[in-house]
């Protein structure tokens, strides 16, 4: 659906249903150069199982409109006005990657908006190499090609795919092309120069779920696992054989364990 | 791994990992025309679209899909999806994008498949066609109308073998918002990948160089995701909600994958044009050493346009590699490892010399194919294009006497050996 926060044109997918504020809402946040379409194989699942699905396109991604915003605490900021906006009460926040900070930050912010937390792929903290932040800014296309073969696992480069006919590769490179081009610099410098994940983390005093893959070499398992390890009575699902982009490489797999979680 | 894989490699192994109970090495024939559901929820999902996974053999079969996936991947696509025929892919793609009252820009110059397609079968739901020479850039602008919604040609042209400029025909189509739909059957993706190019569909006749030895009828359209359907209001049935699935919307809900997802939800599904697994299973097995074969091709092309440009039998020869081919230099640049090996040429004597060279060859087979193992030899005027006007004949640039040669792998000498003796019974003709 389309919807209009601080004066800008956002696109947000709701899994093919009529959004309903009332309901159990999950926000999807995406991560670093990404868009709604991360969600492809969660956001239609979770909407026709009773949740209320919002995954927006932050601004400059996918079919949002607006300037990125450049720090993580300005998208947690940004996703709480987006709640407000949709007189939605209180969500469940699910992020990958940089949406991991993102939901890390908005939960210890804004505790009385968030109702619980999926954590996939994420970490505390996501440096970013600095060859990546300055090939993002000069070389796109090259630094797209680069996250999208780091960030898939062995699987997803033999092109096993549960879509049949699928290329991880290929989707995963135009998925991160249709943004605007500011938008991955943007995510990178936010990801390098955001600090308080620590913090938040230990902050966190409601129910949480981290899935983590094993093969993930751009948030690494043992990253993730120290994420964990800092929320108070966090739970963990390691999904073998997937890389960092595990939403797409191995669906099933989160969805049973989203479900699992968030279906008690 | 510490990168992305190569060419060779991808030809052996993408789109399948042994499967996890036997352990398969090979693909395996997934022979089944359906597959259990889990319960009632899991079917539900995979008939929404909720996930991927396979329902009925019409719309997708994990044998399929790996061929699907390793096409998708030499191609450099966001998806690829198979057929049983290149013209089923190509019908079922057009079917895809055009409506009635949409009009397609045509290369004139194409098989004739493809040319009566558009040229009969159309029209009578509706979608006409404007035919323009494909080499001619100013004449496929001006052809663009402000309900076109496709320009359609071929990378090498069959049989004429005249070569399209896909960087420039992409610029065109982009600045006008509409997709480049390209059949490459003759360049295959060892020679070109035309989506690196800014073509946006890419449709492959598997029968041919693919397979490559002439025992399955497929075909397949891969999708660049390198087109954005929602950037103005020519695709409402793409980028607009659909009458299928509570009005889906492809473009949003599925984005660079949007055709693939319109193309399996409704071409597979309700037109049905499906592959069959053990014919996938064949070409799967051909394109293993898709990259073996096409050097090979190459290299006997090369010898034979050498021995055919020397013999005092042949009034011609064709072909976009030789340096009196209007697209030589484009040639160069945009097909550097070959232009394929299709071979057109005209004997001394005309058409009853090339009909006595046809019927004499032993070696060479005469039958209705290209991109075999085996070497092919076939007279396009009186059977691929019999039913194609003058006209049509005249604009496409075919003559009457000439002969299509898809250079197969034999010892290239043999080759050249059988043609001897297959020219000397056509010198037999001129004395007569």
């Amino acid at each position: 659906m389309k919807h209009v926060l601080h004066g800008e044109e956002i696109h947000i997918a709701t899994g093919g249903r009529d959004f309903d504020p009332d309901g159990d809402v999950l926000v999807l946040l995406h991560g670093s150069g990404q868009n709604h379409l991360t969600w492809i194989l969660q956001g239609r699942y979770l909407a026709h199982r009773g949740f209320s699905v919002l995954a927006p396109d932050f601004p400059a991604h996918g079919l949002s409109q607006g300037s990125p915003l450049d720090t993580i605490e300005a998208q947690a900021s940004w996703v709480i006005g987006l709640l407000d906006s949709l007189d939605v009460a209180k969500a469940t926040l699910v992020g990958h990657s940089q949406g991991v900070l993102v939901a890390l930050e908005a939960a210890a912010s804004y505790p009385d908006k968030v109702k619980s937390l999926v954590l996939i792929a994420g970490a505390m903290a996501i440096p970013v190499n600095d060859h990546l932040v300055s090939m993002s800014d000069t070389a796109l296309s090259k630094a797209i090609g680069m996250m999208t073969s780091w960030g898939h696992g062995p699987d997803a480069h033999m092109y096993d795919n549960s879509m049949p006919g699928h290329s991880f590769l290929g989707y995963g490179k135009q998925i991160m092309q249709m943004n605007n081009r500011a938008a991955l610099l943007a995510d990178l410098n936010a990801c390098n120069a955001y600090k308080n994940g620590e913090v938040a983390a230990t902050s966190i005093a409601i129910p949480a779920l981290c899935i983590l893959a094993k093969k993930d070499k751009m948030t690494p398992l043992k990253f993730g696992k120290a994420m964990a390890n800092a929320i108070k009575g966090a739970e963990v699902t390691v999904i073998e054989g997937a890389g960092h982009f595990l939403p797409g490489e191995t669906p099933i797999a989160v969805n049973k364990a989203l479900c699992g979680f968030l279906q008690r | 791994m510490s990168g992305d894989y190569k060419f060779d490699t991808l030809s052996l192994h993408a789109g399948h990992v042994p499967d996890p109970v036997h352990g398969s090495r090979a693909v395996p024939i997934h022979q089944t025309t359906s597959y259990v559901f889990q319960d009632s929820e899991h079917a539900a999902a995979l008939y929404n679209m909720e996930l991927g996974g396979h329902l009925y053999t019409r719309i997708s079969n994990p044998t399929v899909a790996v061929l699907e996936q390793r096409v998708a991947a030499l191609d450099g696509g966001v998806a690829a999806t198979a057929t049983a025929s290149g013209m089923a892919a190509t019908a079922t793609a057009l079917m895809t994008i055009c409506s009635s009252g949409d009009h397609i820009v045509a290369s004139s110059r194409m098989y004739g498949a493809n040319i009566n397609l558009l040229e009969n079968t159309f029209p009578r739901f509706g979608i006409n066609t404007s035919f323009v020479a494909p080499d001619d850039l100013d004449a496929i602008k001006a052809a663009i109308q402000p309900n076109t919604k496709v320009v359609f040609g071929e990378v090498i042209g069959n049989p004429g073998l005249d070569v399209m400029d896909v960087a420039s025909v992409a610029g065109i189509t982009a600045e006008a918002g509409i997709p480049l739909m390209l059949d490459c059957t003759f360049n295959t993706p060892w020679l070109m990948q035309p989506i690196t190019f800014g073509a946006n569909l890419i449709i492959h006749s598997l029968t041919k160089w693919m397979g490559g030895h002439g025992v399955a009828i497929g075909g397949a359209v891969v999708d660049g995701g390198n087109f954005n359907w929602g950037q103005n209001d020519k695709f409402p049935t793409i980028a607009g909600p659909h009458y299928a699935m509570n009005g889906i919307n492809f473009h949003e809900e599925f984005g660079p994958a949007a055709f693939t997802a319109k193309f399996r939800a409704e071409g597979m599904y309700n037109f049905g044009p499906s592959l069959s697994p053990t014919n996938a299973f064949h070409i799967l097995q051909g394109i293993e050493t898709l990259p073996l074969r096409m050097q090979k091709h190459m290299d006997n092309t090369a010898v034979l346009l050498e021995f055919l440009c020397g013999h005092d039998a042949v009034a011609w020869v064709r072909h976009p590699t030789l340096t009196d081919h209007p697209s030589h230099e484009l040639v160069k640049k945009m097909l550097p490892r070959g232009a394929g090996s299709i071979i057109a040429f005209g004997l001394k004597g005309g058409r009853d010399a090339g009909k006595a060279f046809i019927e004499s060859v032993d070696l060479a087979s005469h039958l209705a194919n290209v991109g075999d193992a085996k070497t092919l030899v076939i007279h396009p005027a009186s059977t691929t294009h019999s039913h194609i006007s003058a006209d049509a004949m005249k604009e496409g640039g075919l003559s009457e006497d000439m002969i299509r040669l898809s250079v197969g792998l034999e010892d290239v000498s043999d080759i050249i050996a059988d043609f001897e003796q297959g020219f000397k019974a056509a010198a037999r003709t001129i004395k007569a």
